[in-house]
């Protein structure tokens, strides 16, 4: 477990960071110029963080995960809605442990 | 930039003020209920890891950014990696560097208190709604405050619920709470694609984290293939 002081001290260093991010691009920009480089970087690291969750947390995860995150992907694909997909998702999941796989 | 405008009707110039951050908070309202789910869920998952009730909800009120709070649960242990955790946290957050990037030229023209405050409490929702405000021709940035508010209020709420929620529901992977991360991030990646030219960087990304996992500390592989994908996204496209 983790002890409360630690994991307020851990939650209020991570505030200050988000709130670096949130004042940051204003910040940068009254000093220089965003280049299509930098937005790219960024564009591209910011999905990158989400398929290195996503990638091996599946692998690692049993196959009712792996059913899951498939029909999670098909509705996201189909309809746009990660809110709908997630239900699906939980859904495909709940239903696969309850039949005992 | 300020010095330069040249705006003959006084009305055009950027403001703050109480009316807008008012504006700001009822018009986001049909948005904000969208997140409810979203704030529901990681209460749900926080407390499926064993986080205190009152913790997922400060992370709630303090953090208030939903999918780099789905993404340190994964991190949450004793000892608490405090690197890894504030790398992965500034890599899935980095994307308001361009949200207030494509503010700028509209709040530099506003005094640095209002700045600041309508920055605060910034997220993607409610950049959404202050740009498409922006182009029907809004000039007051209280509204981006006002909305970060209406969300911020209804993402602590429903944490609160699914986290109070969780702990008296027992074992939650009968619910499929246990896929809920993994599924919304799934679906974000999903949603994200633009094409075949994303597919090199995205591979990268996925290759690196997976390698990563074998031969990297605990979460860096995360840092890890952000990098990768954001290395090769830049190559390829900058």
């Amino acid at each position: 477990m983790v002890d409360t002081v630690a994991a307020v001290a851990a939650v209020l260093l991570l505030t200050l960071v988000t709130m670096a991010t949130r004042v940051g691009g204003v910040w940068m920009m009254s000093y220089v110029k965003i280049t299509p480089r930098i937005e790219a970087f960024l564009k591209y690291m910011a999905v990158s963080v989400l398929i290195s969750i996503v990638v091996p947390t599946t692998l690692a995860a049993a196959p009712r995960i792996w059913m899951a995150v498939a029909a999670a992907a098909l509705v996201a694909a189909v309809t746009h809605s990660a809110l709908s997909a997630m239900l699906v998702g939980a859904a495909v999941a709940a239903v696969v442990k309850n039949l005992g796989m | 930039m300020a010095e330069q405008t040249t705006v003959t009707d006084r009305a055009q110039i950027p403001r703050f003020t109480a009316k807008g951050v008012w504006r700001g908070c009822v018009e986001i309202a049909p948005i904000a209920v969208f997140i409810i789910p979203f704030g529901i869920a990681f209460g749900v998952a926080a407390s499926a890891k064993g986080i205190a009730p009152e913790v997922s909800i400060l992370m709630s009120i303090a953090i208030y950014a939903g999918a780099s709070q789905f993404a340190l649960l994964d991190l949450w242990y004793a000892p608490l990696p405090l690197a890894t955790l504030a790398l992965t946290v500034l890599a899935v957050n980095a994307r308001h560097i361009l949200l207030g990037a494509a503010l700028a030229p509209w709040l530099l023209q506003i005094p640095i208190k209002g700045r600041l405050a309508a920055l605060i409490g910034l997220s993607d929702g409610s950049f959404a709604y202050a740009m498409s405000a922006r182009e029907r021709g809004e000039v007051d940035a209280g509204i981006l405050f006002g909305s970060g508010i209406a969300m911020w209020l209804i993402w602590i709420a429903s944490t609160a619920v699914g986290a109070l929620a969780g702990s008296f529901l027992g074992d939650l992977t009968r619910f499929g709470f246990d896929a809920v991360m993994v599924t919304y991030f799934a679906a974000v990646v999903v949603g994200q694609w633009k094409g075949a030219k994303d597919l090199y960087p995205w591979l990268a990304a996925a290759a690196v984290a997976v390698i990563g996992t074998y031969v990297l500390p605990p979460g860096w592989h995360i840092i890890a293939g952000a990098l990768a994908g954001g290395i090769v996204g830049t190559w390829r496209h900058g």
